[in-house]
């Protein structure tokens, strides 16, 4: 189900990147970063930090004032809107506010990414079966959304945004609602994509999630990146 | 191709539950202008072709002084025949005209004993050609015919042709007052559902365009959404028109002035037209409404 992007450029880089929202609230600050194919990067970071601003320049909702987002090699800010919809068909978002129908099922909020790239009907059953076993909640699959708790609620919007499997998952505090054994899933989850092929970026505070892991770190504070941690050979990172 | 098929009319199908009765407010309104409309065009379908019918046995009968001799009836056909063409003129002398009022009369023709064969004037009939026959042409001829060498006095009917003729505008104004009505009625109300589907359908909107629908996926739905309130709107409109149509046939019938009239329902070309007009409205209300209230 992955369609990749070029193999010979980072999946995401992030060149001198700022943000300012007015009157003059700076989100983000000649950031720089690049992130391989295949790689799962955890960016960490105190409320505010400028986490879910950054995330939300890479998925195409924001642009940046000065500098550059490339994603899959393409310049982001400079994308038709036709180029926006095919680039967000391969980026999986967990946002912080989960944006889940609440009128609708479990298995409709799942499959509308799948819908949206004219999955059989099949295919999408399988799919979405698969991924509510993967989260623990298979007998949710004909709830309506708002019936569910908040952790439900967290994991219906994780399932949707693995659920075409896409080559770039973000995430914006994937495990903030959830208790430690829903968190081991929704982890377990993420490590099995990012097996498969997709590249994982995380944004998140919840130190338990990522202080064991050799995955690379980097912690944000005030816009600016204050440290990066580094278990193996990574990439050029230009700071 | 199948797939694509299968999720636009899933969606039409959810977006349809999600707010029936705006939908079928919108239907009703679509399928009541398409009756109004309808119902008078009908009207005014049958009453021209009363018209043609009435107008085939249309003359106008010039009364003489004194009766045209044979050599000087093509003179009187070359004058005739100078304003227009007419399908045919005769000549009617007095004889021929006492013989004819005789067989009218029939049963009773022992009134005329008394008179004479000479006391009805002579006459010259002219049928006129079809396509001279409005009003303003058949006075202008009329005026012209009493210039005739001779000529006392034209007629044909003119206070009837004249109601008959004021009758035909007047629905004629009626049909497209109703007509506009349809139009508007139509694309507003076609246009206003799906403004409230796009509001109601917020959230979901956006969470399509987040996961990358394009704008095909996100306006089919809605563009069907549009068809279907045309389609059975319309249907449903021409479906009551028929109704009523086929009430009168039944209840209206039998010896008066409607008999003049044989009514008939459209023909299958005419309802298709419509139908296919009416849906063709409600389409672009919905298209109008969507690029206008729908940020993708």
């Amino acid at each position: 189900m992955i369609r990749s992007f070029p193999e010979n450029s980072p999946v995401v880089d992030i060149v001198k990147v700022t943000k300012v929202y007015p009157p003059d609230i700076v989100a983000v600050q000649n950031v720089s970063l690049a992130v391989t194919k295949g790689e799962m990067l955890f960016l960490t970071g105190m409320s505010g930090a400028g986490k879910t601003t950054l995330l939300k320049m890479i998925c195409c909702i924001e642009k940046p004032n000065k500098g550059i987002i490339e994603v899959g090699g393409q310049d982001v800010s400079r994308l038709k809107q036709k180029k926006i919809q095919q680039l967000r068909q391969q980026i999986g978002v967990v946002y912080q506010d989960f944006k889940v129908l609440p009128k609708q099922t479990v298995f409709q909020n799942i499959a509308i990414p799948m819908e949206v790239m004219y999955r059989s009907p099949r295919e999408i059953r399988k799919r979405v079966d698969e991924l509510l076993e993967i989260l623990g909640i298979p007998h949710k699959k004909d709830i309506q959304t708002e019936k569910l708790s908040r952790g439900e609620q967290q994991r219906v919007a994780i399932a949707r945004a693995a659920a075409n499997a896409p080559p770039l998952i973000l995430a914006d505090e994937p495990t903030g609602n959830l208790d430690q054994e829903a968190a081991k899933d929704v982890m377990g989850l993420f490590e099995k994509l990012n097996r498969e092929g997709s590249t994982i970026i995380i944004a998140t505070h919840d130190k338990s999630i990522y202080e064991s892991t050799r995955h690379r770190k980097i912690e944000l504070e005030h816009g600016l990146f204050c440290s990066q941690i580094v278990h193996k050979q990574l990439p050029l990172i230009d700071m | 191709m199948a797939h694509k098929t299968y999720f636009h009319i899933k969606q039409t199908c959810r977006n349809i539950r999600q707010s029936w009765s705006t939908q079928l407010m919108t239907m009703m309104t679509v399928s009541l202008s398409v009756l109004i409309f309808t119902f008078f065009l009908l009207i005014y379908m049958n009453i021209l072709n009363a018209g043609e019918k009435l107008g085939d046995e249309l003359r106008m009968i010039i009364y003489l002084n004194e009766e045209v001799l044979p050599e000087v009836e093509p003179m009187y056909e070359k004058k005739i025949t100078d304003f227009g063409d007419v399908e045919k003129i005769v000549f009617i002398n007095r004889a021929e005209a006492f013989a004819r009022l005789g067989n009218q009369l029939d049963s009773e023709r022992d009134v005329l004993e008394d008179l004479g064969p000479d006391f009805l004037p002579p006459s010259i009939e002219v049928y006129p050609e079809k396509n001279f026959r409005n009003l303003t042409r058949l006075k202008q001829f009329s005026d012209y015919l009493t210039t005739l060498p001779g000529a006392q006095k034209v007629q044909y009917g003119q206070t009837w042709v004249e109601r008959f003729g004021y009758f035909i505008e007047l629905l004629r104004v009626v049909v497209i007052l109703s007509g506009v009505l349809l139009i508007m009625a139509t694309v507003f109300m076609v246009s206003s559902s799906i403004r409230l589907t796009v509001v109601a359908k917020e959230a979901e909107l956006e969470v399509l365009r987040l996961v990358g629908a394009n704008n095909k996926f996100i306006r089919t739905p809605l563009m069907i959404e549009g068809v279907l309130q045309g389609l059975l709107g319309s249907a449903l409109g021409m479906g009551l028109l028929y109704l009523i149509f086929m009430w009168t046939q039944v209840h209206l019938t039998g010896p008066g002035f409607l008999n003049i009239f044989e009514f008939a329902f459209f023909k299958h070309e005419t309802t298709a037209s419509i139908i296919a007009i009416a849906t063709l409205l409600c389409t672009g209300g919905s298209m109008i409404s969507t690029r206008k209230h729908m940020r993708i």
